[in-house]
């Protein structure tokens, strides 16, 4: 087990490695942050001071080498827009995405499992095309599209929620419900499979000989072998959001690591976007590990494949 | 109950997130700003060098030299006056008296010289920093109250650009409290003489402040409080005026007539940029075969297209009539009305004559013309009034071949050799700035950054005509000759041809009438940075 461990920390470090190769030069490839710094009709000389300030007027060898070895020292170099840590200002942004996280995946929770149900046990009726062309809709529907109309009804129109910025409760209500219809559309569709793949099992004919109850055989027995892939597809979602929520942040100007994200692509502030990239990588190999740690304590064949 | 009190109790069981429930609407006493952008929030003016810091750092830092606020332009800052020496080589400022930071100390000509040293100082990024290096030799402190500047040459634009109306250079920090808490110190807490004290800065979100307690002389505010609000999105911002949750919100030209629907009021800042089209290389020995080379081709394109029009339908009637190349109806050192009677009968819309000088240049037929559209930052509708040049050049025979391009990938091509610009034309913006010699030499000296008219290497004739002409303009210390020097300066450029003006561009603001009454903004300075203090209450002064 240890050294299934070991192995696995050494992957995530090698991922990492590659991960900030990566964006150190993808970074680098979008442009120069000088030219969104200086004025029009700044001089070269303008231009050089600014670049030596920053520490971009270094060979890019030494830019990587400073950059990789102040990572493993948890020093990821400071923002060019913000003249501060970069991980401090990630930090900073991180508990602003995950307030709002947990209630846009309990609300979509709350609405895809039992349309899900519905669409499984109705199988092609009109409850199932319904839950169906719902879940086309979600899919399809662009989140900026919906932050806005969501404002326009509910904030301009019928005048009951703030049409943006981080506050009170009130103030999750729109963005929460852009994210969680793009997550129920998904849910909702792997529910259904899940749970119709499930119906078809020996056990659930066993239940069914049994005698029990249509509600106990699919809300009991059947829903919950169905959720096992829903679970894993939850965690999926958590941590693509946490880095992917940057349309719904930006639309609602929510001050969270989506649209820091986006902030520094726009401005080029290449340390940020290294340490923010870097950061989210993190986090998703995390989760990850902790899950295949957790899987190989639990299953046995995996430590050993 | 109601539908909000429900939504919030219901919603309250679930977040593990403080605050009170939501008042939608800004409080009566608290100014909100809604931006697009806070810049770098960073509360230290040496640290930010773009645009924005005139909407943030404004409201805490008074500037050495101010505005003319009914012309725009200069006018007296913290410096009630200043003068220039005989040889031009040294200015004194007299500061004001009575002048105090935030925590009570007086401000004083010590202040003054600490700030514009920390200005240039290694660690500074600000804007101007390097100019301010380039053109200052010593300060001296003359007394509590005078403070003197001695420049390494004549410069005759020194006093401006100590002035927000062009950048912020100028800003008065507090020495003594800077020494005491640290750069970092100061950062977090920041303190200033201007009529706004610092309250707050949420990463990301807003800055709060809350007004002086005293009389100020820019104005005393009539709000207790102003936040500004970085909000990205355009829609979000508009719904937010209209609901009251912000109070004025920065909007583009596009969004005009929606602002206008929602009942909101359109505040249009005068001159705050010029939309221009402009030739490169044309003096190189490659682009000698080009069509563009000829005057009279230059001169045609001009006429081909109806400004009036990009006026009306791309500007949503928001924009003016342009002056000549970086100059507005507030710029100094020139004749108003002079080059105003030239734009309005020179920059006309007459495709006829067009044909005609095409025809005359041996292009009748047309030509190819390669035209790079792009938009600076802060100004996205550049690109669509590209799009209506080529259209109205298209209208006279012109094959033009539109390269979209953004302005992070085209700015680069602008300098050094200018290779993959050379024969071609692009879009190109002026700042609204006082004095158009500056933006002269950025764009035709031989040495200048954009050098259009030719490089020390080429200098045709028209190219050393334009550097003796920008010479005898800075060179110059009485102010009737330097404006006969500026108005042949701009003649020169005029007649080229080669950087023509489109449209005079406004900056644009949506402003929720029951939440603020009627002000005006300072023509060529789009931030409200320097409004704030002088904004009424909605019944103090209703709008028209």
């Amino acid at each position: 087990m240890q050294r299934y461990i070991l192995r696995r920390l050494l992957q995530g470090a090698l991922l990492l490695f590659i991960v900030a190769l990566v964006v150190f030069t993808l970074a680098r490839v979008s442009g120069n942050p000088i030219d969104l710094l200086v004025r029009e009709d700044a001089t070269a000389e303008d231009r050089a001071h600014l670049q030596k300030a920053l520490g971009l007027d270094r060979p890019m060898h030494e830019q990587l080498y400073i950059f990789l070895t102040g990572a493993v020292r948890g020093d990821l170099g400071q923002s060019i827009r913000y003249r501060r840590s970069a991980a401090e200002v990630f930090f900073e942004r991180l508990p602003n995405t995950l307030k709002l996280l947990p209630l846009a995946m309990a609300g979509a929770l709350a609405i895809a499992i039992p349309l899900g149900v519905l669409a499984a046990v109705y199988r092609g009726t009109l409850v199932d095309r319904l839950a169906g062309g719902l879940a086309v809709l979600g899919i399809a529907t662009p989140q900026f599209w919906l932050g806005i109309v969501l404002i326009y009804v509910f904030s301009i129109q019928l005048g009951v929620l703030p049409s943006a910025r981080m506050g009170g409760p009130s103030h999750y209500v729109l963005p929460a419900v852009t994210l969680g219809v793009f997550l129920l559309a998904g849910m909702m569709r792997l529910v259904r499979s899940s749970l119709l793949e499930v119906m078809g099992s020996e056990f659930v004919k066993l239940a069914r000989l049994k005698g029990l109850s249509q509600t106990i055989v699919i809300w009991k027995h059947c829903l919950r072998n169905a959720l096992i892939p829903v679970v894993t597809l939850f965690g999926v979602y958590f941590a693509l959001l946490v880095t992917g929520a940057i349309v719904t942040e930006t639309v609602f100007a929510w001050p969270g690591v989506g649209r820091l994200t986006y902030e520094a692509v726009i401005f080029r502030d290449y340390p940020l976007l290294q340490a923010v990239i870097l950061l989210k990588a993190v986090i998703v190999l995390s989760v990850n590990l902790v899950v295949d740690i957790l899987y190989a304590y639990l299953d046995p064949r995996v430590r050993y494949a | 109950m109601n539908i909000r009190i429900f939504l919030n109790l219901m919603l309250g069981g679930f977040l593990a997130v403080g605050g009170a429930p939501a008042a939608h609407a800004a409080d009566k006493d608290t100014l909100v700003i809604a931006l697009d952008t806070l810049g770098a929030q960073v509360m230290d003016p040496i640290m930010d060098t773009r645009a924005p810091h005139a909407h943030y750092h404004a409201p805490v830092w008074d500037s050495l030299v101010g505005f003319d606020l009914e012309k725009g332009g200069i006018g007296p800052g913290v410096a009630e006056r200043w003068e220039v020496a005989a040889d031009g080589k040294s200015w004194t400022f007299y500061l004001r008296k009575g002048l105090r930071f935030h925590n009570g100390d007086p401000v004083t000509a010590r202040d003054v010289k600490f700030s514009l040293e920390r200005k240039m100082s290694p660690e500074s990024i600000a804007s101007g920093a390097a100019a301010l290096r380039r053109a200052v030799d010593r300060i001296e402190v003359v007394d509590d109250l005078t403070v003197r500047v001695h420049t390494k040459g004549v410069i005759p634009y020194f006093a401006a650009s100590l002035s927000r109306a062009v950048f912020m250079e100028g800003s008065v920090m507090p020495k003594k409290y800077i020494e005491t808490v640290g750069a970092k110190g100061f950062r977090e807490k920041p303190i200033g003489s201007g009529p706004w004290k610092f309250v707050r800065s949420v990463p990301g979100d807003r800055i709060e402040y809350e007004a002086v307690d005293y009389p100020h002389w820019r104005g005393t505010p009539q709000f207790k409080r102003l936040t500004l609000l970085l909000v990205p999105e355009q829609s979000t911002r508009l719904a937010m005026v209209r609901t009251g949750e912000a109070t004025i919100g920065s909007i583009g030209p596009e969004a005009i007539k929606e602002a206008r629907v929602g009942g909101m009021k359109i505040v249009s800042v005068p001159g705050t940029m010029q939309a221009v089209y402009q030739f490169w290389g044309l003096y190189r020995p490659e682009a000698k075969g080009s069509p563009l080379a000829d005057v009279r081709v230059r001169e045609a394109l001009s006429l081909a297209i109806d400004r009036q029009q990009i006026v009306d339908h791309v500007m949503g009637k928001q924009a003016q009539w342009p002056m000549p190349f970086a100059t507005f109806r507030y710029s100094s050192d020139m004749s108003i009305p002079r080059w105003d009677d030239w734009a309005r009968t020179a920059l006309r819309y007459d495709p006829a004559r067009a044909r005609q000088l095409l025809a005359e240049a041996g292009h009748g037929g047309g030509f190819k013309l390669t035209f790079w559209n792009t938009a600076l930052p802060g100004t996205p509708f550049m690109v669509q009034i590209g799009e209506a040049v080529a259209g109205f050049w298209e209208k006279i025979g012109v094959k033009v071949e539109v390269k979209t391009t953004e302005w992070g990938a085209f700015d680069p091509m602008t300098r050094g050799e200018q290779k993959a610009l050379v024969g071609t034309a692009s879009m190109y913006r002026t700042a609204g700035r006082p004095e158009p010699a500056p933006r002269y030499i950025g764009s035709f000296n031989s040495k200048g950054v954009q050098h259009l008219l030719g490089d020390p290497q080429n200098c045709p004739a028209i190219c050393q005509d334009a550097d003796r002409a920008y010479e005898a303009v800075v060179s110059e210390r009485d102010d009737a000759k330097r404006a006969a020097a500026a108005n042949r300066m701009i003649e020169l450029v005029a007649k080229s041809w080669i950087a023509v003006p489109i449209i005079e561009g406004m900056g644009y603001w949506a402003v929720n009438p029951k939440g603020v009454g009627f002000f005006k903004p300072i023509p060529g300075r789009h931030e409200f940075g320097d409004v704030t203090e002088r904004m009424p209450r909605p019944e103090q002064r209703p709008w028209p």
